[in-house]
């Protein structure tokens, strides 16, 4: 190409940094004498460093093991989902529904991808797809994508949202275990109702029972314990009631009480930093001696203090009587009398009745017989597919706030019971109805008008899927970090206090802060995964929260403080982002997937490579004639490529599933 | 420095101020007319502002508790560590944190008997935020969102509305329009990032791309057109009008003589108050700034000292700041929180959640300095006279901002509202 053009690029101080002129690096190797190309290359390298090698080089070979999906149960999976599309079916007819238009297979393509795996495919994952004639291709995508590493990374924000994961939701907690924990619950799909009864029961350390988590999240706080567990596992919110009757329902602050008079007796030993709490509960010897001796020897011993008082942190559990607060105002009861466990509805399963009092309240909760724990978890399920729950908000179950399609509901909850809480075999069916492959529909909540579900509703990209997904765009290996294992952590953490010594307790505390403490954590990445102040690594490999300005808050992270706090809301800091931010231009430096795509390819195929990597489908003529005009028009052909991606990425289309 | 920027702000604002001031006049003469009218009948209504008033509102998320900063009760077994100290209002006592806002509650108007029915942080701050209980089919819009949707933006380019803090809770715009969602600010130290274009782009390739990005996005616009995108298409809007302005170095405190900048205490929430300080100056109308981490349930008297600390020092610096600008006079200065904290202290040191009374603070536009508003019972524990709902507070604020709020408004759903939800302003703490 032109000389004039590779001027340009050496000449130019910021050459490949940012998409316009990384573009012009881009045309260069495109038609350009190597010779030349290699020299403006080397001269951008001197300038500044790209992309990290770890997120240029090939992914490894095995990410994880996910538990296999059983191909055998493929015609099972379609009766189940033509059932659900039956139902669907007359529910549209009652009410005068029209059914949305079967997508094409680009438009399937991409969402699945999305819903299944939390990012857009790449341009490879895409042609391969759409040239397939196999008949069996959807069904074939899906049962891979529910195998992938992806699944487990997408699940695993769905639930971080949900179960509020932290680092460190208190000074003395150390979480990066139960973080593992839930991950690892996702990658061998363990059934719901095991998995939730094994967190509500959990003993010891962290370290040693990571499942203790689910609990220690509001550790010092036995009943906002209590509200928040009947909300995320029953959908039920009775947390009005722990200071007066709910106002619009039925729940009395005495049904609160009596609930939570089940789980009282739970201990959490060693928490909180006070000194008096610490010698009055901790009773460990060991680290009492340890603390001490910090104190002597060092000038700051919060943390190590606080590092020694996370091994002391464990659950246990001996009965323990509750009684009502000292300001019970109605006349059943007297202020401060002791209240006897009682359930909020149903009984307590035989089998427990003479377990203690946690056992028979987890054995209550997840219970087959307690439909509404397999509903409320249908019901979440079907939201994270569909866009919209049958019951809305998902955690607002009353008789004020009813199903918007009861029968529908009813029968999803036998399903879940038929599949035994296998979440990711109901998914497959959710994801193989018709009704899902069908084009996406505009809902409006504040239109009071329930939704009928003639498909499934526009959204937004959540922050993590717009996050994975430009990484797609970038980098090889997008798996170049993970979360530490529990095994990793414990191995770093678990002091012995049993033969406590102050130097090696200093030791491995010192050690575990450089390498698990989280902006420790964030700032050692740097060196292998780092571009320009960001991590690029999936969003479920970072830690939480993530600071107020990174680029999945502004996009709607939660801070992981409430119960789904994430959100999808249209800010101008975001649209800034996405004009000038980093991640916008770590896709054109020099091998990023995207820009190796390309410059694999002729220019003439170079619009349909474009198109396909980041829209996932090819160019309608019209665009395809706007996009030539661009490049033949642009000051050069190279940031007219440049404007191009530049454009697609800042398309509605990019960020809404369609 | 000082005096250069000082000037040059100031003739700007005026000449700015003169300009909006008649616009607003022009078209907003006939609803606040009605208000006037409206209330004049029955009690005697509080005279609306003169004045074009912008809203800095600092919000204490997590409950601050009332006992350890503007209602302590010294002598009492409740008060635990946090001692009383004298205010500059003869008779009239704050914690032992605050000494700065003491020093200068001639100019505060302390409201001691708050009282709210929600215990739980997201639906206390929705409706101090809102002045409506959270509802599963609306959104309803934050005050700031009604301010502007009632008078304007006064910049062209700026934001009507900024939020220094987590956007993520925030109910924003609500059912009005998505223009008048606030712009979060994460960071105020950062102000709001990516703002340059990089030195290779220029203006002319940077309006190909976009109006590249529009032609490619027809067809999927026109299938899928609704809210979701429409906000989108506003905030793109939005975003680059903001581009080419001017006016985006009122973003940058870094432009601050270090003087000021210290005097805010280096915090987010100081500099966050700096910044609002800074926005309102250059024609933002509202500006919220959060201050987080007073959810105290343990060992609250640990906790204390530095975020009480952060808060004395950010907002006597933005009052006195206000003060010697001359801007105070059409500053309406507000300190919320969702509810207050037990008198009583729990096993772990800490103080629990406490709706039943707690204490907010005014200050500027519209409002009478140097008075105390209701009282909480001897333990702080109900209110014992002249108890304040969130309704009535921020009633108190629209009447103090000039907005209309005995008019009803229309949500999509058909349901009337009220700016402030329909309470009664407190005439005891308005001019």
């Amino acid at each position: 190409m032109n000389r004039n053009l590779l001027r340009r690029a050496s000449s130019s101080t910021t050459v490949a940094v940012a998409l316009g002129v990384a573009a012009t690096v881009l045309a260069p190797c495109l038609a350009a004498p190597p010779k030349a190309a290699k020299k403006a290359q080397s001269q951008q390298q001197r300038q500044r460093a790209g992309l990290p090698a770890a997120v240029t080089a090939d992914p490894p070979s095995t990410i994880m093991e996910v538990a296999a999906v059983d191909r055998s149960r493929r015609s099972a999976v379609h009766q189940a989902a033509a059932q659900i599309d039956s139902l669907l079916a007359s529910s549209w007819k009652a009410h005068g529904v029209e059914a949305s238009v079967p997508l094409k297979d680009e438009q399937f393509l991409r969402r699945i991808y999305l819903d299944l795996g939390g990012r857009i495919p790449t341009y490879e994952e895409a042609t391969r797809f759409l040239a397939s004639k196999a008949e069996t291709k959807r069904a074939d995508l899906i049962d891979n994508l529910l195998e992938s590493p992806d699944y487990v990374s997408h699940f695993y924000n769905y639930w971080a949202d949900i179960l509020r994961l932290l680092e460190r939701p208190q000074k003395t907690l150390f979480f990066e275990s139960y973080l593992w924990y839930v991950k690892d619950s996702i990658r061998t799909n363990k059934p719901f109702d095991g998995w939730a009864h094994e967190m509500l029961t959990a003993d010891g350390r962290v370290w040693d029972n990571p499942a203790v988590g689910f609990q220690l999240r509001d550790a010092g706080m036995p009943l906002p314990y209590v509200d928040n567990t009947v909300r995320v596992l029953l959908g039920t919110q009775i947390g009005c009631a722990q200071c007066h009757d709910h106002p619009f329902d039925d729940w009395t602050q005495h049904q609160f009480y009596e609930l939570a008079a089940f789980t009282s007796g739970t201990q959490m030993r060693g928490r909180g930093k006070n000194k008096n709490m610490m010698s009055r509960q901790m009773g460990q010897e060991g680290a009492r001696e340890l603390i001490q001796e910090a104190k002597q020897k060092l000038d700051r011993s919060t943390a190590f203090v606080q590092f020694v008082a996370a091994n002391t942190t464990a659950v246990s559990f001996s009965e323990a009587p509750l009684k009502l607060p000292h300001d019970y105002q109605y006349e059943d009861t007297e202020p401060l009398a002791v209240v006897s466990p009682k359930v909020l509805w149903g009984e307590i399963p035989s089998g427990a009745r003479d377990a203690n009092g946690r056992e028979q309240f987890a054995s209550w909760v997840i219970s087959r017989d307690n439909r509404q724990f397999a509903r409320t978890i249908a019901n979440r399920m079907w939201k994270k597919v569909m866009g919209v729950g049958l019951v809305e908000p998902v955690d607002d179950f009353q008789p004020g706030n009813p199903p918007s399609n009861p029968e529908l509901l009813e029968h999803l909850t036998d399903e879940m019971l038929r599949l035994d809480f296998d979440l990711r075999e109901f998914v497959r069916i959710l994801v193989s109805t018709g009704t899902y492959q069908r084009r996406a529909v505009v809902y409006d909540p504040a239109s009071g008008t329930p939704f009928r579900f003639a498909g499934p509703a526009l959204r937004r990209m959540t922050a993590e899927q717009i996050w994975d997904s430009i990484l797609t765009l970038v980098a090889r290996n997008a798996w170049a970090v993970q979360r530490p294992t529990a095994t990793e952590v414990a191995a770093a953490a678990n002091l012995d206090l049993a033969n406590p010594s102050f130097d090696a307790a200093y030791g491995m505390f010192e050690r575990f802060t450089q390498k698990y403490t989280p902006p420790r954590r964030m700032r050692e990445l740097q060196q292998t995964v780092g571009y320009r102040g960001q991590l690029l690594v999936r969003a479920s490999e970072m830690p939480a929260p993530l600071p107020l300005g990174h680029f999945l808050r502004q996009f709607g992270q939660s801070d992981r403080e409430t119960i789904e706090g994430a959100r999808t809301v249209a800010t101008v800091p975001q649209i800034l982002t996405m004009f000038n931010g980093q991640i916008t231009h770590s896709m054109l430096e020099k091998g990023s997937v995207i820009y190796d795509t390309v410059v694999a390819h002729t220019p003439q195929e170079a619009i349909d490579v474009i198109f396909l990597s980041v829209l996932s489908h090819k160019p309608s003529g019209e665009d395809r004639k706007l996009a030539r005009d661009e490049i033949t028009t642009a000051d050069t052909p190279a940031a007219g490529y440049g404007n191009l991606i530049w454009a697609l990425l800042n398309t509605r289309e990019f960020i809404f599933i369609q | 420095m000082i005096g250069t920027m000082g000037i040059s702000s100031v003739d700007r604002l005026l000449s700015r101020r003169a300009l909006c001031g008649h616009l607003a006049r022009t078209a907003l003469g006939v609803t606040v007319l009605d208000t006037l009218v409206g209330s004049a009948v029955g009690r005697a209504a509080p005279a609306a502002p003169v004045g074009d008033v912008s809203v800095i509102f600092l919000m204490m998320r997590g409950a601050m508790s009332h006992l350890d900063t503007f209602d302590p009760k010294p002598g009492r077994e409740e008060q635990g560590e946090t001692k009383a100290i004298q205010t500059k209002t003869p008779g009239v006592l704050f914690g032992e944190h605050v000494p700065k806002l003491a020093g200068m509650s001639d100019r505060l108007a302390v409201i001691r008997a708050m009282t709210t029915e929600t215990g739980a942080h997201e639906q206390g701050t929705y409706l101090m935020r809102t002045s409506y209980s959270q509802l599963n089919s609306i959104v309803h819009p934050s005050m700031g969102s009604w301010t502007l949707h009632v008078q304007g933006k006064r910049s062209h380019d700026l934001p009507g509305y900024v939020l220094v803090g987590n956007g993520n809770e925030h109910p924003g715009a609500g059912f009005l329009d998505a223009s008048l969602t606030p712009v979060p600010v994460a960071d105020p130290k950062l102000g709001l990032e990516n703002t340059t274009r990089p030195a290779y782009l220029s203006e002319k390739q940077f309006r190909r791309r976009l109006v590249l990005a529009d032609r490619i996005d027809r067809d999927f616009k026109q299938l899928y057109g609704g809210p979701q995108i429409a906000a989108y298409d506003q905030m793109y809007k939005d975003a680059t009008r903001l581009l080419g302005s001017v006016d985006l170095e009122s973003f940058d405190i870094s432009k601050e003589p270090e003087a000021i900048r210290s005097r805010y205490g280096d915090t987010t929430f100081g500099q966050g108050c700096l910044l609002a300080r800074r926005l309102v100056e250059a024609g933002v109308r509202c500006v919220e700034v959060e201050l987080g981490k007073w959810d105290m349930h343990q060992d609250i008297f640990e906790a204390l000292p530095n975020n009480v600390g952060t808060l004395d020092t950010g907002m006597a610096a933005l009052l006195d700041d206000l003060t010697e600008r001359g801007l105070l006079k059409n500053t309406l200065v507000v300190l919320a929180t969702e509810f207050g904290r037990t008198p009583e202290i729990n096993k772990n040191a800490g103080r629990d959640h406490h709706p039943a009374v707690f204490s907010c603070v005014l200050a500027g536009a519209g409002i009478k300095g140097g008075v105390v508003h209701g009282a909480s019972d001897e333990r702080g524990f109900h209110p014992d006279r002249d108890g304040v709902t969130v309704a009535d507070f921020n009633t108190t604020i629209a009447v103090a901002a000039g907005l209309p709020h005995q008019k009803e408004f229309s949500a999509p759903n058909g349901r009337p509202f009220k700016i402030g939800g329909g309470g009664s302003p407190i005439a005891n703490v308005l001019v």
